[in-house]
């Protein structure tokens, strides 16, 4: 294996790290599908998709081969570059902030020592995305989607940049390894627990970001029928769904890193060494979990009641709480 | 979440978001123009075939036209041309989300023209199952309004029991949603053995699931409230001249039922409450909706209680000939008043038959109330006045 020895420089190590991180995010979304699909059916007393494969474990397979042969139909008067452009102006960024995420003790693509700030600068390119697809597609429905999910995401990118800070000034980096480090030692050290309120606000606003029930607005399938992604099929389509269900992971992952300690186990003796990714999946996948189980409970908020909510509610809070994590650290 | 003064804030009448973004002056100093926008006819959240012409301002409406006429059957034509007895399938086809409300409205307006005479046992079964269908109309009529706001899991708990109702729909018409039970002087059919008992038995568990899987969880959710509160709010005074009825008219207050107040079949012998709320908005109309549900389940009560025995169709003869004349027939379904006029000309087919249906009067408050609310509030508005497809456009 002399050979591969290439593999562990640079740039080798960077592309390859990166394409298995494309392909795990790409993997990611489908396996969200499924498991939306199964929490949605036992939430509504249903079995969900239970057809292909042993308890319908190859259903995002199926659909995938769908989404693949399906025609790729534009409309007629559409911005074609702009429409087309669209999914991967939304998937990129998404599959971008995963480079900084640890994911175990030493597993982390790109170690930056601004990974925060890399992480709020990229994901802000994926309201473009939206504005890319709801313009491009030359469609009234798809337009007000569109303006709805640029007002919303610009919105609580605020809120969520400000929650993220007393993180920030609690740890005194900008790097997600020194966030995670500085959690170890069980789960009273997490950050969740002495940050609880600016955790909520960065729970809200991610679903927000994320545009998921009660914030899904700009798709508001009972008035805009799908919004922004109105008239995507095929796998223009499915990139759309792929870089929202990544994203939504995306955002519990932060969260994770953030608030629940990364990859840090719970408590000191249940420590795996390398194996600790089975925390961080863990945790990730009951943030996931919560974010579902909201999506197929809650009704829909109205605009401008978003709006009150973002800026009269939970931006004050986040102020509030930053002076009193700063007062509490000049104390302590 | 939100505060208490927006909750409060009525969209529709002080109209300050309208006002603000709808002055001519400020329209035309910014040379800012509205947007038209067609809803439906095929959009998944217009109760069938409605096409909505919008005229937006951001998110503000303008402006909304409903055009109706798509499933047009020309029902009263063909009930022309039909032999009376021939004419209650078709009605099964008007609102099929309430299809023996309609029947019994036919059946009332051709057995006043004939003078009919019913024999008791016919009466109790047809109030049995309006109630039942009541019921069955109701209960998913609340998750269809969850659906609206956007969230899906009521409507598949709705839908759970409308599916227990239909089983006993089922097993005493023999069909599943176009029943042609009603007959002109009484029903087709005896209610098969045992059929009251299993009934009683399923209401009990209906009022325990009723409350905690529908009541419990909608109403005090803060989303809900804040989405229906004050959202399609209307005078009685309006709601009077529109020519609304049903849950949406008791929801501003006004205190009026057929079933009480012009009583047919045998609801002057039965004990319950009209249902009323002052809020006339959209949470109005969802709590009468509650309101009479528990009403319905306590009427059905009374009824197996009571249930007579005899005949089931009164004698009138094998061809039905009624005198020349009106006969005029209204009955109270899940939407407002329904009522029929027949009119004979001595002949074995109706002269005219005219269906007054609540989901087409009702369809006239968009036009009136929807302009100045937020374009997702056109939602919650069709909820409230819950319209069906095949009702407005006969």
């Amino acid at each position: 294996m002399e050979f591969l020895n290439f593999l562990n420089q640079e740039p080798w190590r960077f592309i390859l790290s990166f394409g298995v991180v494309l392909f795990l995010t790409l993997n990611l979304a489908a396996i969200l599908v499924m498991g939306e699909r199964k929490v949605a059916g036992y939430i509504q007393l249903r079995y969900g998709p239970n057809r292909v494969g042993p308890r319908g474990l190859l259903q995002p397979l199926a659909d995938i081969i769908k989404l693949f042969t399906k025609e790729n139909i534009s409309p007629g008067k559409a911005d074609l570059w702009i429409f087309l452009g669209a999914p991967i102006a939304m998937f990129i960024p998404v599959a971008a902030v995963w480079l900084v995420i640890p994911f175990a003790p030493g597993a982390v693509v790109a170690d930056l020592n601004v990974a925060i700030l890399f992480f709020v600068a990229v994901t802000s390119v994926g309201a473009l995305g939206v504005i890319m697809a709801g313009y491009g597609s030359r469609s009234n429905f798809s337009l007000l989607g569109a303006l709805r999910g640029a007002a919303q995401m610009i919105s609580y990118e605020v809120p969520l940049i400000l929650s993220l800070l007393g993180v920030v000034m609690l740890t005194g980096s900008l790097s997600l390894v020194d966030v995670v480090n500085a959690q170890g030692g069980g789960f009273w050290n997490w950050y969740f627990i002495v940050q609880f309120p600016m955790f909520i606000v960065f729970y809200i606003s991610s679903l927000a970001e994320t545009k998921r029930v009660p914030f899904d607005l700009p798709e508001g399938e009972s008035e805009i029928v799908g919004g922004y992604m109105i008239e995507y099929s095929g796998m223009t389509w499915a990139l759309i769904q792929a870089a929202e269900f990544a994203g939504m992971g995306l955002m519990a992952g932060i969260t994770t890193t953030l608030f629940l300690g990364g990859w840090q186990p719970p408590l000191p003796f249940l420590d795996f060494g390398q194996f600790n990714w089975i925390w961080f999946g863990i945790k990730t996948a009951l943030i996931m979990f919560t974010f579902q189980w909201i999506r197929w409970s809650l009704p829909r908020l109205r605009m401008d009641q978003l709006m009150d909510l973002g800026w009269k509610v939970l931006v004050p809070l986040t102020l509030v709480w930053l002076v009193i994590t700063a007062g509490a650290m000049l104390v302590f | 979440m939100l505060s208490e003064e927006r909750r409060n804030e009525t969209v529709a009448l002080d109209g300050t978001a309208s006002e603000r973004l709808a002055r001519p002056d400020i329209r035309s100093e910014f040379g800012l123009e509205t947007m038209d926008m067609n809803m439906g006819p095929q959009h998944p959240a217009m109760h069938g075939l409605l096409r909505l012409i919008l005229e937006l301002d951001g998110e503000t409406v303008m402006r909304c036209d409903p055009v109706m006429g798509y499933l047009h059957r020309s029902q009263e034509k063909i009930a022309e041309n039909r032999m009376y007895p021939a004419v209650v399938p078709m009605t099964d086809r008007l609102d099929y989300f309430a299809n023996i409300h309609n029947e019994h409205g036919y059946v009332l307006a051709v057995e006043d023209l004939l003078d009919a005479e019913l024999p008791p046992r016919a009466e109790y079964i047809r109030v049995l199952m309006s109630e039942l269908m009541r019921l069955a109309s109701h209960i998913p009529s609340i998750g269809f309004l969850m659906l609206e706001l956007g969230a899906f899991t009521p409507i598949l708990y709705a839908f759970r029991e409308r599916e227990r109702i239909q089983n006993f729909l089922e097993a005493i018409t023999g069909a599943r949603m176009m029943f042609h039970y009603f007959r002109i002087g009484g029903v087709k059919a005896d209610l098969p053995p045992g059929i009251l008992e299993e009934i009683s038995e399923y209401l009990d568990g209906l009022e325990g699931r009723f409350q905690t899987d529908t009541v419990d969880l909608v109403t005090g959710s803060e989303i809900y409230v804040a989405r229906t509160k004050g959202v399609g709010r209307m005078t009685p005074e309006q709601a009077l001249d529109i020519g609304v009825t049903g849950p949406p008219l008791r929801g501003t207050g006004v205190d009026f039922d057929i079933r009480r107040d012009y009583p047919y079949s045998v609801y002057n012998e039965l004990d319950f409450n009209v249902v009323t709320d002052d809020a006339g908005d959209v949470a109005a109309s969802y709590r009468v909706r509650i309101g009479e549900v528990w009403q319905s389940i306590r009427i059905i009560r009374q009824v197996i209680e009571k249930m007579p025995e005899g005949p089931v169709m009164a004698d009138l003869g094998r061809r039905l000939r009624p005198k020349e004349g009106d006969g005029f027939g209204r009955v109270e379904s899940p939407r407002g008043e329904y009522a029929v006029h027949v009119v004979s000309d001595g002949s074995d087919s109706a002269y005219r038959v005219h269906y007054r249906d609540p989901s087409f009067c009702s369809m006239q408050l968009l036009q009136e109330v929807v302009p100045g609310h937020y374009l997702p509030d056109i939602m919650p508005i069709m909820g409230m006045i819950d319209p069906v497809s095949g009702g407005w456009d006969k």
